[in-house]
């Protein structure tokens, strides 16, 4: 059966996060730090909306303001965290392995799989503003050993094609989950046809930029979508230098969030 | 005492996980413990999420993962 939800930029929970105050020992870089978060689905001060999607726990768009602004090291289990820099440059202290310090920017990105237990701390270093795109996982099995992996996205190079930068394709960054995160930059008037690898996986689908038709919905810049229960999904790109997130997925039978769905029908 | 089967649960705020077999020793819950008998006012020891913020998952283990969650 078919099921789909639309998700608008406006829509989505907004997280005002300070370096001061009860925040402070989470957010660096007081006084003129602070992190703004757009949220697609539910996560910490933001309860509002969809708790998820298939094992997909959090969507945000993170903007850290002021030089020096980000998170201090603070721990992870279990979840694996992929962040899609869009912006400045982020620079990334982890424990996985032997640890490491990465700097990432524009097209840049990572995956860092917590499992048995990992810690991070994340940086905006330069007076740039840093955005980026982050997406929680639940991972195939708990207390995995801890990885970290990163990879960049020529846009310059991949045009009009849907590229997997995430999954079990050819040079895409290994998940331990039955995920594939892909990324199309295009040009107006193309048609796509993304096939998820069953009508059982979901295909949630977000406008960085530009305008995107998918079926029947309209979808302009930060919008998203979210269709399962389907062979193929059809896009028409509306818009010059269109560039969109295609997170595709197994969808597990959460209880949370058939839940909320019973609850909220029609979204 | 009840007999059915030991949950797990997964902090949303971290990806911190507790076990009702395993419990959390190093935290003061024993092997054991039900969800339901720790207080609602109780928080993920990493990250301070409240515990109902935490969410029921049906996912196994990794090789050797039960030992280190039983000392988390």
């Amino acid at each position: 059966m078919e099921n789909s939800f639309v998700l608008r930029a406006g829509e989505r929970g907004h997280n005002h996060i300070r370096s001061d105050g009860s925040t402070s020992s989470y957010v660096a870089g007081h006084p003129e730090g602070f992190i703004t978060r757009e949220s697609s689905f539910n996560f910490a001060g933001y309860q509002g909306g969809r708790p998820g999607f298939g094992p997909i726990r959090v969507f945000g768009e993170e903007v850290f303001h002021g030089t020096g602004c980000g998170y201090n090291m603070h721990p992870h289990h279990n979840f694996i965290i992929a962040c899609f820099v869009l912006q400045g440059e982020l620079t990334h202290v982890n424990t996985a392995g032997n640890g490491m310090v990465d700097r990432l920017h524009e097209g840049d990105y990572y995956v860092f799989s917590a499992g048995s237990g990992g810690k991070h701390s994340e940086l905006s270093i330069t007076s740039e503003e840093m955005h980026a795109i982050y997406i929680w996982m639940m991972p195939e099995q708990l207390y995995l050993p801890p990885t970290y992996v990163r990879a960049h996205f020529d846009f310059r190079k991949r045009r009009n094609r849907v590229e997997q930068l995430i999954g079990d394709s050819d040079g895409a960054l290994p998940i331990a989950q039955d995920i594939r995160i892909s990324r199309l930059i295009s040009d107006a008037g193309k048609n796509y046809t993304y096939t998820p690898r069953s009508p059982s996986h979901g295909v949630y689908i977000f406008v960085l930029e530009g305008a995107v038709r998918c079926g029947e919905t309209q979808l302009g810049r930060r919008d998203s979508t979210g269709i399962w229960g389907v062979e193929t999904v059809d896009c028409t790109v509306t818009a010059d230098a269109t560039d969109i997130l295609i997170v595709e997925t197994i969808m597990v039978d959460e209880t949370r969030i058939k839940e909320w769905e019973k609850q909220h029908p029609g979204h | 005492m009840t007999d059915a089967a030991f949950k797990r649960l997964m902090c949303l705020g971290c990806g911190f996980s507790y076990d009702e077999a395993l419990g959390l020793p190093e935290h003061g819950l024993a092997p054991g413990t039900r969800w339901d008998d720790i207080p609602e006012t109780w928080v993920c020891p990493d990250c301070g999420t409240p515990k109902n913020q935490f969410e029921m998952v049906v996912i196994g283990y990794a090789q050797g993962g039960p030992a280190l969650a039983g000392a988390a």
